[in-house]
């Protein structure tokens, strides 16, 4: 009796696995369980999950194939994964915004250097300003260094104000690189005490 | 001690030193008496009561039937069961207007990981008379994923936002980052 109960509760498992997450049913349904199982794996990972429902709901609600909508997600859950090692103890956003960054470019290395010069404080908008960079033509070094010298005393507002900065000088005509590079310098210096 | 007392006290000795005969029935009959009384109870503890019978072991006799019947349920109620977000210790929204130029356009709506890409979730509003469409959207910090659907098929990117990386669709969204300190 016992095992035909065992039996039972494990040939519908997979059913009430699938119905963890409501929104997934908007999924089709070639790639549904696919995606449901990488969001399962990455939950037990102990990795952010929302972030791949939303990839998954994105591309459904843009046409994407079932197979690029796979890829993504699983393309995402890897950038997690990779995020959250190099963070070490992170925020779900912050892991989020560390997939973006390590996206553009960014290394591993850079998110770990950035997480030990703020320890104690949130590294979404830094990590974010460094993912917008790279896509705005910033090389992922210059950007990297760029983000990494402003991290010890930098405010997130001004990380923004950073960061509009340089979009604003790169549409003016600047080379991306110079633009981070002089608008980094320039922002250190306005936050040195003087005496 | 004068002689005339040696005799009655010698008596008495001799009466204490006599061995003293019990009745073959006597602890029969006191455990009898004892058993009799009524036996002072403590009072119920409901609580324990509850622990005892929950933790006391139990066979369940169950047929197939039954166990398949018991599975079957388990899955539907989970099929069915309201499943709400995990709530952690969420930080308060920030209040993030979103804006877009279009004098042709009929309708406007912003989609996003905020709204779960619903396109009838967060419509813009055409502030009249003109070309603008805008909305208010609370987003908690973070860094949030977006475009605009113009007419209910147009997929529009943010032209005043960054391009969120990895373009995974071949229709581009734009990032607002929400920050969380000061």
């Amino acid at each position: 009796v016992t095992r035909a109960l065992l039996i039972a509760l494990w040939a519908t498992a997979p059913l009430a696995a699938q119905a963890g997450d409501p929104r997934l049913s908007r999924l089709d349904p070639a790639v549904r369980p696919a995606v449901v199982a990488l969001v399962d794996s990455a939950r037990a990972a102990g990795l952010p999950v929302e972030p791949l429902v939303q990839r998954a709901l994105e591309g459904t609600s843009k046409g994407a194939s079932p197979d690029r909508i796979l890829a993504a997600v699983r393309r995402l859950t890897r950038d997690l994964g990779a995020a959250r090692a190099a963070l070490g103890a992170a925020t779900a956003p912050e892991i989020d915004a560390g997939a973006a960054a390590l996206h553009s470019g960014a290394r591993p290395a850079d998110l770990a250097a950035l997480r030990a010069r703020r320890p104690r404080q949130s590294l979404v908008v830094p990590l974010g300003v460094l993912a917008d960079l790279v896509a705005t033509g910033v090389p992922p070094d210059t950007a990297a260094a760029a983000v990494l010298a402003l991290a010890a005393t930098t405010p997130d507002a001004e990380y923004l104000v950073f960061r509009r900065n340089v979009e604003r000088d790169i549409a003016l005509g600047a080379p991306p690189a110079a633009a981070a590079a002089v608008r980094s310098t320039g922002a250190t210096a306005d936050m040195t005490p003087r005496p | 001690v004068s002689d005339s007392l040696d005799a009655p006290v010698a008596r008495a000795l001799a009466e204490l030193r006599r061995p003293l005969r019990l009745d073959a029935a006597l602890d029969a009959r006191i455990m009898a008496a004892v058993a009799a009384e009524p036996v002072p109870r403590a009072r119920p503890d409901r609580a324990r009561a509850l622990w005892v019978w929950l933790a006391r072991p139990r066979t369940l006799r169950l047929s197939p039937l039954a166990g398949l019947a018991a599975a079957a349920g388990v899955a539907v109620l989970a099929w069915w069961h309201p499943w709400t977000p995990p709530v952690g210790d969420t930080p308060a929204p920030a209040q993030v207007q979103f804006v877009f130029v279009d004098a042709g356009a009929a309708t406007v709506a912003v989609v996003g990981d905020f709204n779960d890409w619903d396109p009838g979730a967060s419509p813009l509003s055409r502030a009249q008379p003109g070309s603008l469409w805008v909305v208010t959207i609370p987003l908690v910090p973070g860094r949030h994923r977006y475009a605009f659907v113009v007419d209910g098929r147009r997929w529009m990117p943010d032209p005043g936002a960054p391009r969120a990386v990895g373009d995974d669709f071949d229709t581009p969204s734009s990032v607002v980052t929400v920050g969380g300190d000061s």
